[in-house]
Order: C-alpha cells, then structure tokens, then sequence
C-alpha cells in the first residue's frame, strides 16, 4: 500500500498577491533562497533557513511579474519579466536592490523567457517579442540580438519555451497556441521539427535534456511527453491522463526522476518521469497552483519542491528526495 | 599585686650584664633552695621578669637548678608548688635554649615523672588538670627551646624507652582526659616530638638523615599513635573540632614522617648500622603490613570526618588527604583509594575555605600524578568511579541525606579531577553503563501526589506578561531524597559530564534510555538536560579548563534531541482522566480516545508521570535556549509551536513549565517579553498551526494554539491571520459535527480579537445610547417645533429652504465615486469585515447545534461579530436577516441557559440595527417573553428566598435587565411599550425578589423616555399617593380607576412617580396645556 500524500513541509505566506513563479538558488554562500514573482509586481527573497522573506522588492511598476531567474551563477545577479513588457536585470549584491539594466520586449503575451548559460560569462536569453509569433534570442550583456525565429507556417501565439545547449550549439523548444511544438535550432536559425501532440495551446512545457525528452501541457487533461531523437526530430513518447483538466506549469527535477505539474485544479500533481507514473497528488492551495519548481540544493535529501499559487501562498514540499 | 608592680617596673629597665644579674637573682636563688615554699618560687620568678634575655641564657642552669631540686625533692609536693616552679622554668625555657644534651635530657625525664604516675610511668598520674596543663606547657617550652643539634639525640635508639613512656603518656593524656585544654596541650607536644610543630616560632629544619632518624624512632611508635588517635578522631563531638583537627594532625604528620616515600631506599642501606631491639625495621614487608593497617585507620577517620559539621575538621581532612598523597603515596598503596576519595568529597564543600584549598590540593595532585604515573592516577579514579557508581543506588536508598550529598560530591569531584580524560572513563561500556544506570536509579520521580494531576490552570490560555517575570522552576519529588541539594548536586554532574564528555557518546546513550523504556524515560530526558546544559558550559564553573564543545555538533545534537522531545508519541500523552475530561471539557473526550484507542482510563500515577515527562521535556528545551543563545531562534520554527500548545495546557504544572521555556525562549533570543515572542514569530505559529489544522486527530490542540496566538497578537498579524482564518473556516466547514467546540473558541477568540484590535467600531457602540439620552431631554417645546417643522415640510412649506440648508453636506460627493467603480466590480471589502461577515455565516449554521454549550459560545460570537459589522450597514443587515430565524428559536424555544445570553444579543442587535428589527420584535419576541414573564410573575411573587438560585429567575433578571433599554433603541410604540408596561406591572410587587423588582423599576425608566404619559397611567391605575387635582380649573377631572390605598405596588409606584414628576417639570407640562389652549 502506498503511503498517504505528505503535508507541506512549511507554507511561506504574505506575498499579498497570486504567486505567478518560482525560482530556488541553493548554490554559493549562505542561506538557499526562494525568489517569488507576485501578480502585483513584487519580487519576494525568501531565505529558507529562516523561512522569512529577506527582501521585497517592488517591480514592473506593479505589474504583474511572470519570470524570474538568476544568471551569471550568482545569488545577487536576478533578471525578472514582467507584464509591463519589460525584462529587468537586478542587482542584489550586499542588500541593494537596483535595477541596473532594462529591456523593453513589447511582448504582451504570458510567454516566459528561457536563459541558457552557454559559456561562463555570456548568456543568451530568449524572450518574447511584440510579434505575438516570433521568438528573440539576445545575447545578456548587450542586448545585442542573434537571432529572430519566426515559425513559416501560421501556428499562433507563442505560449512557452525553453532553450538548451546541445552538441551542435544551442537549441530552442518552443510550444504555440495551435497546439504544436517545434524545435529550433538557435545558431542555423531554422526549424528542425514539428510535433503536434494536441489541438489545444501549449500552456506549458519542460524539456530534460540528458534523457533527450521533453513534456507539454495544456488546458486539457492530457500531459503528453515526446523524444528528441539523434535527427534532432520530435517523436511522441507516453502520454498521461489527469483528473481534471489544466496545467499552468511543469518541471522535470534536475535528476529526471519525477515530474511535477502546477494544476488548475488546486492541486500538484507528482509523476514518474521514465513511465508517466502517477506517484501523488499533493493537495493543499485552495486555488489553482500557478508554477512549480524544484530545488538545486547541493545535499540531495535537502531538495525541495515548491509550489506558487493564485491563493497568494507558496507551499514547500519535500518529496521523493531520500532516494 | 606587688611582684607584678615591680615586673612591670623592671620591665622597662632589663639588667644586660649577666654578673649583675646573678647578684640579683642569687638570694632568691638561694632562698629557694633552702625553703622549696611557693613564695619562694614566686620572688624567683618575679626577679627572672627583672633580667634580660642573653643574661638568662648565661644563668640558665644556675636558675634552673634551684627548680629542679623542688622537684626532685622527695616526698609529696603541693600542686601549686610545682606549678608554680613550672611557670617559672617555662619562663626560663621560652626565652632562653638548651644547649646541653644533659640538661636537655634531664628536664625532659624530670617532666615526664611529674605527669606520670609513680607506679607505671607511661600513665599519666592523679594530678590535677591545672598541674598538667603547666607541666604540658613546660614541657612544649623546653622543646622548643632545645638546639637543633642535641634535640636528635632524642630520638637515637638508646633513648626509645623514655621517648616511648612520653608518647604513651601524651596519647593517654589526648585520648582520657576530659579537659580540652590539656588535650590540646598533650597533643601539641606529639606534635612538637614529631618535629611538626605548627605554631609560630622557630623550629628545627630537620635534615634528611635527621628525618630518617625521626621516622625510624616515631615508626616504633606508629601504632600506638595510630590507635589513641583515631579514638581522639572519632571521639565525642563535644571535644571541639579544634582538638579532633589538632588529633588528625599529629596522626598525618607523623604517619607522613614514618612512611615518606624518600625514605623507602635509605632504609635498606643503613639497616646494618641499628642492632637495637626495640627499633622497627622498615622493610617492605612492614610497609606492605603496615600500609594496610593505616588503611583501616585512614577509613576510620575520613568516615567521621568528611562530614563532620565543622569545616575545620573537614579542612584538615583535605591537608590530611594532601599530605599523605604528596608525602608516601607509594608506600601506602591501599590507601590512595580513600584519600582521593576523601579529597574529591570536599571539593565541593559549602566552606569556601575549604573548596580552594581542596582545589589546590586537587591540583597538586592531579599534575604530580600526571607528571610521574599519569595512568596510574586515573586508573584509580576511574576505578573509584566504577565502584562508586556500583554503590550509588543502594547508598541513595539507604543513607541519610547527608551521606547522600556527599557521596554525590565525591562522584562529582572524581568527574572535576578526571576532567577531559573521563572520556577514558566513558569509552568504556562497562563504566558508562553503570553510571548511566545509576542515574537513572537515582534520579527517579515520585509521582504518586495527587496534586500533580489537580493542579489545573485557572485559564485556558496563559497570560503572558510584558514582562519576563521569574518563575520559580518546579520543584520535583525525588522517590530517594527530598533535600534540594542533592538534586542540585545531581545535576551538576550531569553538567560536569557534559561539559567533558563526549557529546556525541553521552546523548547517544541516553537517548537510548529514554527510548529504552518509559520507566527510564523522565530521569533520561533530565540528564540529558544538564548534559547539554553542561556542554554548553551552562551552569558549570569553569576554573581550570576552558573547554567548549563545537557549536555546530552542539547544534545537531539539540536538533536531534528536540525532534524526539516533540515527537507525537512523546509529546501528545494523556495527562487527564477521562473522567476528569468529561466534567471539564466534552468537547476533549473524542480526541482523547482517538489516542487511546482501549478507554480504559490509565492509572493516575501513569497521568502524574506523563505530566512530568512533559513538564521535564519543556524545561528541557528551554534549557537548550540558554545554552544557545541567540543561535536558538531557528529552533524556534520547530519549538514554539508545542511549547505554546502546551502552553494552554489545563494541567497547572505543564502549563507553568511550558511558559518558562517561553521565558527561556525570549531571554535567548532577545525577546522582551512572550507576548512579542509570539507575535514577532507568528509567521511559524501559524505555519503549524495551518498544517495541524488539517490533521485534527493527531494534533488536536491546533485551534486553541491559534486562540492564543489571537489573544496576544496585534492588527498588523491581520493579511496572515486572514489566511489562517479561511484554512480554519475551510476545516470547520468539513467537519460541523465533531470539531465544533474547539473551532468555536478559536472563532471566538478571534472576534475578540478583532474587536480588540479596531477599537473605533466598538467605540462607535456607545453613540446610539447617548444619541437616545439627549432625545429624551429634548423640551416639549422643541418636539412642537420640530413637529411643526416636519408638518409644513410634508406640505411643501420651506423646501426651498432646506435645499439651500443641505448644499454642503457632502453625501452628494461621495457618489460619483462609487459610479466610476462601476457596478458590476463588487466592492472589496476591508480584511476585518470580510472576516467577520465569514465567521456571521457559520455561526448562523451553529446557532442551531444541538450542542448547548455550543449554542451560547455562538452567541457570544455573533455578539462580537455585530460590532465588528456595525459600521456596514449593508453586509450587517443581511447577516441579521439570516440569522434572525435561528436567534428566534433561541429566544423562544431553547433551554433556559440559552435565553438570556440570546436575549443579550438581541440587545446588541436592537442596538446596532435599530428600526430594522422593530418590526421582528414587536411581533415574534415581544409576545412570547412578555408572557412568559407574567407567567412567571406569578411563582417567583410566592417564592422563597432559594428562588433566587433558579433558572427561571435568572431568565426573568435577565429579561426584566434588557428590555427596558431593548424598547428605547427599538423605539417600540404604543402597543408594544403596552404589553411591556403590562408584563412588568406584577414586579413592582413588594413581594417579587429584590432584584426583579430593581430591574423592573430600570424598565419602567426605559418606558417613561419612551412614552412618559402611558407610564404615568400605568402606574396611577396600580397606585396613586395623592388625588388628582386638573392643572387648571377648565380641565376636566380625570376618571381612572385609581386605587389610593396601599397596596403591594405602592412603595415602587411611588418611587417611580416621584422621578416621573422630577423629570417632567411642570413649567413644561403647563406649556404644554398652554400651546394646547391657544
């Protein structure tokens, strides 16, 4: 018999809006941090020893904030998006909280950005643009653009992306509003295949890239999982059914063990990652769960699971982290 | 008289040249000799006074010949004629030497006969006391006296019979004469003969083949001292310590002198050169023997003196361990054991004295016993240790008190000397074991008092000062001593323990105990403690050693041991009786049998214990506070949330101990009280106490945790109380039937909380009260204009007027506003309205809980609630609306405990809505209490004074209380105030109950600013003092059917028509006839 769901190790309250996203920062110095982006614009610093926000800062002229994660390797360096169609870079060395660059993307949409580290130092960023279709991938420092990929045939808004670096140099994966997901190549700046998995938009996706597969998610039910085979070409894999229907986010843990999903029906939903096993339904928000991320700790059995939700809480979980 | 006259004369002019002195003191010399005659003796000595010091010296044995031949002289003597010639050769012998062998050895033979008896000269003969104080004193002189290099010759083999018959004869006079003084003295000159002498003047150095010369004389005689010594030792206390400690010195210093450690060696090679009988040869044989015979001796005196109530002895005990340990702690190997032992045992002796110099003593040893034979020294401490803690339990069952003390100092005082090292001690499973179950034994609790389990507290929630007051930490019953001191005592050890230890080692084994079994599990939770205490360096005097245990091992290991603390099986015990659960609180009884599964009530030790393991557990956690410091606070995400629970614990004890760890926690952490402990970490309050809520049945005490963060919090914890509030709404929505009761104080304290916090709203509440006050004092007058005004309103008389009149109130501007919001948006409504509106909506479900306890915690809510809504009208009047069916059925149909607190509510509402109830009342509660107050009118007029303490009364008192003010915020007319008049009538009795009638006279009050005139009817018809005359001759008079004679009425009516007519002054009653005439 399997175990009961587990409780939330700790609820972190007060952000005073819906939680929108999520990122952890274990590595470096000091305590592992939690920064939350809130629907009215303000950037929490959570420390997770103390279980207390750190620092609050105020953003995107109270608009609400959809991205947030940290580059150049450090605790201090934070690039945020918010819905102002803006990106800002922040400074949060020695608890100053400066803004110290700023793009304006025009990008209206709720499509979130992906940063690749591609080598130390030099980052690209892929972000939407004011063409509700195009991606734009700039380089961190400069803004300076490299590329702009335009899908050739009319597939609708962009919806989610994420960017990695593979053998031949770096790649994009980008869902869009028709339903399909097509695979960039970033340098050749030409589309390297098509997959349609469902009719429905592509709300979110998650790609984990030593097992060369990758998962989408949509307002229906189904989370359905595709390979990148050696061609480079999307190949259907398992599919997953789920109680109700809409998934707001997934994350596949950094060890491709388990997946889990953000849903609108309240609740966090735990897969195996090789079979789409259903391992648990963590229930705990009362209104639909907006992002989910894990953590990057060190000590394994330290990683955590949290969970930002429109009722304005983030829910920290401990899961399948003694394995 | 006159011989101290010239003393003190010639005192001042000492005669230096000998041959002077010799013609002065040679008639008196001379005199003596012929008439041995006290006189005689006295002029000598009176003329001695007279010469100098080195003239003495020259004379000496010319002055002291005439002495002697007194006391050579046969035939029996007078008393006072020998002391007074041993004054005088005391005097002679202080201030001058014996240089001469001879005289040396005379004067010591001649001494010893004055004190022997004729018959056998190694017993002390019949004298008197005084006689041989003298003699005792003589005799110290003249060893003093003597030259460094005759007063050896003493101790050469051939002088050993008569060296014997004075020590024989100095011991008989220490261990049988009853004086103290000549005790004192005897001894003093066993002393001096040993050569160890501890007074003030110069003594003899002796050499060291002077002091094997010594040893091998005093080692004939070592048994003898031995024997009469330890008697004198462990003699009768009423000898004085002085004499038991001078004993035990002259036992030490010779035993030292004989079995001195340089002396072992030397023995051998010179035992050639004695061929005398009598001397003892100190072979190793002998020593082995001898050592053990001390052995016994050495055990004799420590057992009498170690804890002898006077710190002397003890004191000398400690030099005695000393001296022995740093003189021949090789050649008496047996008894190394007791002395460490002894010296241990005073360590920690309440004698300051007495402490540094054992600490001194101790440190002596410790570095020569590390320095020469380090292994050795703590093999026989560690051994020491072993047996001790072997005899520990059965010496806790069997001794007194203050053996009990001692014996833990001792252990404590093995655990001080051994200090890192009893990590050697430890390692050992053998030792560590047996200390740890001695511990246990030791420590264990008495808990069969009853009061531990009927200690209750007064209030659910503790109050929590401002301040950090002191509490006094509880006191526990031991099963095997009651003194405080041995509890203390224990705990230092477990501190000395820790401080030393290892960790990590300690921690382990005793959390295996506590895990082990629950017999073991409170002594174990309590050295754990102090260990960690100890490690720490809490509570440890750190003089010697600086020794700090690694924070972060501290860390972790406080970790561990809080985790097991507060684990559920540790932590949730049953600490009350089902029995006693159901009287206090029924709402209790599920969840305790959800722990229990088998309902049969466990013993009331078993409660007792468990109350104690939890009050233990807590003072443990707040011990790790101090020991942390401010490092504690991130315990506090895991500590505060029990402690708190505990905190609003019902049993007393728990409840005390749960607040001092809360004490603990704010001295640790910086807070200044535990009132901002609490509000400054509610965020990891309420994070448990959401996640609790969710899992009522293994952590049932969620709710009241919440209650009491509610009572001590502030308004700025509203945004997260607020989200708390939806979690306890949302369970309590889930499970109406069994989680009611604890739900509803939460919800209660909450609101009044609330209330608390947004004064303004309740502050508000007074307003309508003297609103209706100054309608009521409007003049007659007034009420014509103004009615006047009103009428040639409603005919459009004026209306231009009152346009221009309301141009500036501003209403008209708040308006647009609302319209931008436009209407769809529905207004947000403020964080405290939104949570009261919420908490109005489930009581109005509860309002019908079959439950009647319920019930009436409900209606105190929904009272609080009214307040909290009374400043928005629109959400209020809604709630009322809903609520009213459930009130009503309160109010008419529930048990008689439910009416007044319903009717209060009414009250409240009547209060707060006004009008918008009028209409309810009038038709569905009016009727009803009106007539059941005249129903009951008629029972309580008969009664008997007992009928005070009945429901129904209260229910009348209450009724009768409210509803005069009820009909002015009401504004209830006509004939509404009739059946109200009329339902109180019967309680202006003279025969109703005190009280009702009080209130029913405050109704009538109510009436009279209502509708003065129905009352003056009303009261009239019932009685009235004087006849009625009209104001004015053209007015008819009036017909009522008044009654003047005294009634049961009269003495209320009266009273009531008197402040009727006082109120109703009559220049406005005849202005108001006047207006109605023109």
């Amino acid at each position: 018999m399997s175990r009961p769901p587990p409780d939330p190790l700790y609820i972190l309250r007060g952000s005073g809006a819906p939680v929108n996203t999520l990122h952890f920062y274990c590595g470096g110095d000091g305590p592992p941090l939690l920064y939350s982006g809130s629907g009215k614009g303000a950037v929490h610093v959570w420390n997770l020893n103390t279980r207390r926000a750190e620092q609050v800062l105020e953003s995107h002229n109270s608009n609400s904030v959809i991205w947030l994660d940290t580059f150049d390797g450090s605790r201090s360096s934070l690039i945020s998006q918010g819905r102002d169609m803006r990106l800002c870079l922040w400074d949060l060395s020695e608890g100053r909280s400066a803004v110290t660059d700023s793009l304006l993307t025009g990008a209206v949409g709720f499509c979130q950005c992906s940063l690749l580290e591609s080598q130390p130092g030099s980052s690209l960023l892929a972000h939407p643009t004011q063409d509700m279709e195009e991606v734009s991938v700039v380089e961190m420092k400069s803004w300076t653009q490299v590329c702009s990929l335009r899908p050739d045939t009319k597939l609708g808004m962009l919806m989610s992306m994420k960017m990695w670096q593979a053998d031949s140099g770096p790649v994009l994966c980008a869902g869009y509003e028709d339903g399909s997901i097509v695979l960039w190549d970033v340098s050749q700046r030409h589309p390297l295949s098509f997959l349609k998995p469902l009719p429905e938009p592509v709300m979110c996706l998650d790609v984990h890239v030593c097992s060369q597969k990758g998962i989408s998610g949509s307002s229906e039910k189904i989370l359905q999982s595709w390979t990148v085979d050696g061609q480079r070409t999307l190949q259907m894999h398992h599919s997953v059914q789920m109680t109700n229907p809409g998934v707001s986010q997934m994350r596949i843990r950094a060890d491709g063990k388990i997946l889990a999903t953000a849903g609108w029906d309240n609740n966090i939903r735990v897969f195996g990652w090789k079979k789409l096993k259903p391992l648990a339904v963590l229930q705990h928000h009362t209104d639909a769960v907006n992002s989910v991320a894990f953590s990057d700790h060190q000590d394994p059995t330290q990683r955590l699971l949290a969970a930002g939700s429109k009722d304005q809480r983030i829910s920290v979980w401990s899961i399948y982290s003694e394995s | 008289m006159a011989i101290s006259n010239i003393t003190w004369r010639m005192a001042e002019r000492q005669i230096e040249d000998p041959k002077i002195a010799f013609a002065y003191l040679r008639p008196s010399c001379v005199l003596l000799t012929k008439e041995p005659t006290i006189v005689n003796v006295k002029t000598l000595s009176g003329h001695l006074r007279g010469v100098s010091d080195g003239a003495l010296q020259q004379l000496q044995d010319y002055i002291l010949f005439p002495l002697r031949f007194v006391l050579k002289t046969p035939g029996s003597k007078q008393e006072s004629l020998i002391s007074s010639v041993m004054e005088a050769m005391t005097y002679v012998l202080k201030n001058t030497c014996v240089q001469s062998w001879e005289s040396l050895r005379d004067l010591f033979s001649e001494l010893c006969l004055c004190l022997c008896s004729p018959k056998d000269p190694g017993k002390p003969g019949a004298a008197s006391e005084e006689l041989k104080l003298s003699v005792l004193g003589c005799m110290e002189a003249l060893l003093h006296s003597a030259y460094g290099d005759i007063i050896f010759r003493l101790y050469e083999p051939c002088m050993l019979p008569g060296l014997g018959a004075a020590v024989s004869l100095f011991l008989a006079l220490a261990e049988n004469e009853k004086a103290r003084e000549v005790k004192m003295a005897s001894l003093k000159c066993l002393l001096m003969l040993c050569l160890q002498c501890d007074c003030e003047e110069e003594h003899v150095e002796p050499q060291k083949d002077e002091r094997t010369l010594l040893g091998n004389a005093l080692a004939t005689f070592l048994p003898g001292v031995s024997r009469a010594l330890s008697l004198v030792i462990s003699g009768d206390l009423r000898q004085g310590h002085a004499v038991t400690s001078k004993a035990m010195k002259v036992w030490y210093k010779t035993v030292g002198t004989v079995m001195a450690d340089e002396q072992c060696e030397e023995t051998k090679s010179k035992r050639a050169d004695n061929g005398e009988e009598l001397i003892v040869k100190r072979t190793p044989l002998w020593r082995k023997t001898t050592s053990k015979r001390l052995a016994l001796v050495l055990r004799k005196i420590i057992s009498c003196t170690s804890a002898h109530p006077h710190w002397r002895v003890r004191l000398e005990l400690v030099n005695l361990s000393h001296h022995l340990l740093s003189q021949c702690s090789q050649s008496i190997g047996e008894c190394v054991g007791p002395l460490l032992e002894a010296l241990v045992g005073a360590i920690n002796d309440e004698e300051p004295e007495v402490k540094n110099r054992c600490s001194a003593a101790l440190e002596d040893v410790a570095q020569k016993g590390q320095s020469s034979c380090g292994q050795d020294f703590t093999d026989v401490l560690s051994e020491n240790l072993h047996s001790l803690a072997s005899s520990l339990p059965r010496l806790m069952r069997t001794s007194d008190d203050h053996r009990k003390l001692f014996v833990l100092n001792v252990f404590l005082g093995y655990l001080k000397i051994l200090g890192p090292k009893v990590n050697l001690v430890l390692t050992s499973a053998v030792h560590l074991e047996r200390i740890s179950k001695a511990l246990m034994q030791v420590m264990e609790l008495d808990v069969s008092d009853v009061k531990i389990i009927e200690g209750r507290a007064l209030m659910a929630s503790a109050d929590f000062g401002h301040d950090l007051y002191p509490i006094p930490s509880q006191k526990k019953h031991f099963q095997h001593f009651t003194d405080d001191r041995v509890c203390t005592a224990l705990g230092k050890i477990c501190r000395m323990l820790g401080h030393y230890g290892s960790l990590y080692l300690l921690v382990d084994c005793f959390m295996e105990l506590y895990k082990e079994s629950s017999v073991y599990r409170k002594q174990a939770a309590m050295v754990l403690n102090e260990i960690i205490a100890g490690a720490a360096g809490v509570g440890v005097e750190m003089e010697m050693h600086k020794f700090k245990t690694n924070h972060e091992d501290l860390e972790s290991l406080i970790l561990s041991v809080v985790e097991e603390y507060i684990s559920l099986s540790n932590w949730h015990l049953t600490t009350v009786s089902e029995a006693n659960t159901e009287s206090t609180a029924s709402s209790r009884e599920p969840i305790c049998l959800q722990l229990h599964p088998v309902s049969k009530p466990p013993p009331l030790h078993q409660l007792n214990s468990n109350i104690w393991q939890i009050c233990i557990q807590l003072e443990g956690i707040g011990g790790f506070a101090w020991a942390l410091g401010t490092n504690f606070q991130p315990f506090l995400m895991r500590c505060l949330y029990p402690v708190l629970e505990k905190a609003g614990d019902e049993s007393l004890l728990i409840s005390q101990a749960a607040f001092k760890a809360m004490c603990d926690f704010c001295t640790a952490c910086e807070y200044s009280s535990p009132k901002e402990l609490v509000i400054k970490n509610s965020d990891y309050l309420l994070n448990d106490v959401s996640l609790n809520l969710a899992r009522p049945s293994v952590h049932p005490h969620a709710p009241r945790v919440l209650s009491v963060m509610f009572t001590h919090s502030d308004a700025s914890l509203l945004p997260l109380v607020a989200d708390v509030v939806q979690d306890v709404l949302t369970e309590l929505d889930l499970s109406y039937d069994q989680r009611t009761p604890p739900f509803c104080s939460v919800l209660h304290s909450l609101m009044k909380a609330l209330v608390r916090w947004f004064p303004t709203s309740t502050g508000h509440q007074k307003s309508p009260g003297e609103e209706t006050k100054k309608e009521s004092c409007v003049s007659l007058r007034q009420f014509l204009l103004d009615y006047q005004k009103q009428k040639d309103l409603a005919e459009g008389i004026g209306v231009e007027e009152e346009d221009l009149d309301e141009m500036d109130i501003p209403p008209a501007v708040s308006d647009p506003d609302e319209d931008m919001e436009g209407p769809a948006v529905q207004k947000e409504l403020p964080l405290r309205v939104q949570i009261a509106k919420d908490v109005m909506e489930r009581c109005i479900h509860l309002l019908s809980d079959p439950s009647l306890r319920t019930r009436l915690k409900v209606l105190e809510i929904l009272e609080l609630s009214v307040y909290m809504l009374r400043d928005d009208e629109e959400e209020l009047l809604p709630m009322v609306h809903r609520c009213w069916p459930a009130l009503l059925q309160r109010l008419t149909n529930d048990d008689p405990l439910a009416v007044p607190p319903a009717f209060k509510l009414l009250c409240v509402l009547g209060d707060s809505c006004g009008d918008f109830l009028r209409k309810r009342v009038s038709k569905e509660v009016l009727p009803r209490l009106t007539a059941s107050l005249v129903k009951q009118a008629e029972i309580s007029a008969r009664s008997g004074p007992a009928y005070i303490h009945t429901l129904a009364y209260k229910l009348q008192l209450a009724v009768l209380q409210g509803l005069g003010p009820l009909c002015v915020r009401l504004d209830l007319m006509d004939v509404d105030l009739d059946l109200v008049s009329d339902a109180c009538v019967p309680y202006l009795s003279s025969r109703q109950p005190i009280k009702l009638q009080e209130a029913c006279l405050s109704v009538f009050r109510s009436l009279m600013e209502q509708d003065p005139d129905l009352c003056w009817f009303t009261l009239n018809e019932l009685y009235s003092p004087a006849p009625l005359h009209p104001p004015h001759p053209l007015l008819r008079p009036l017909e009522i059917s008044r009654s003047d004679n005294r009634n049961q009425f009269s003495d209320n009516v009266q009273a009531l028509l008197k402040q009727l007519d006082h109120e109703d002054p009559e220049d406005s009653y005849d202005q108001h006839l006047g207006t109605n005439s023109t």
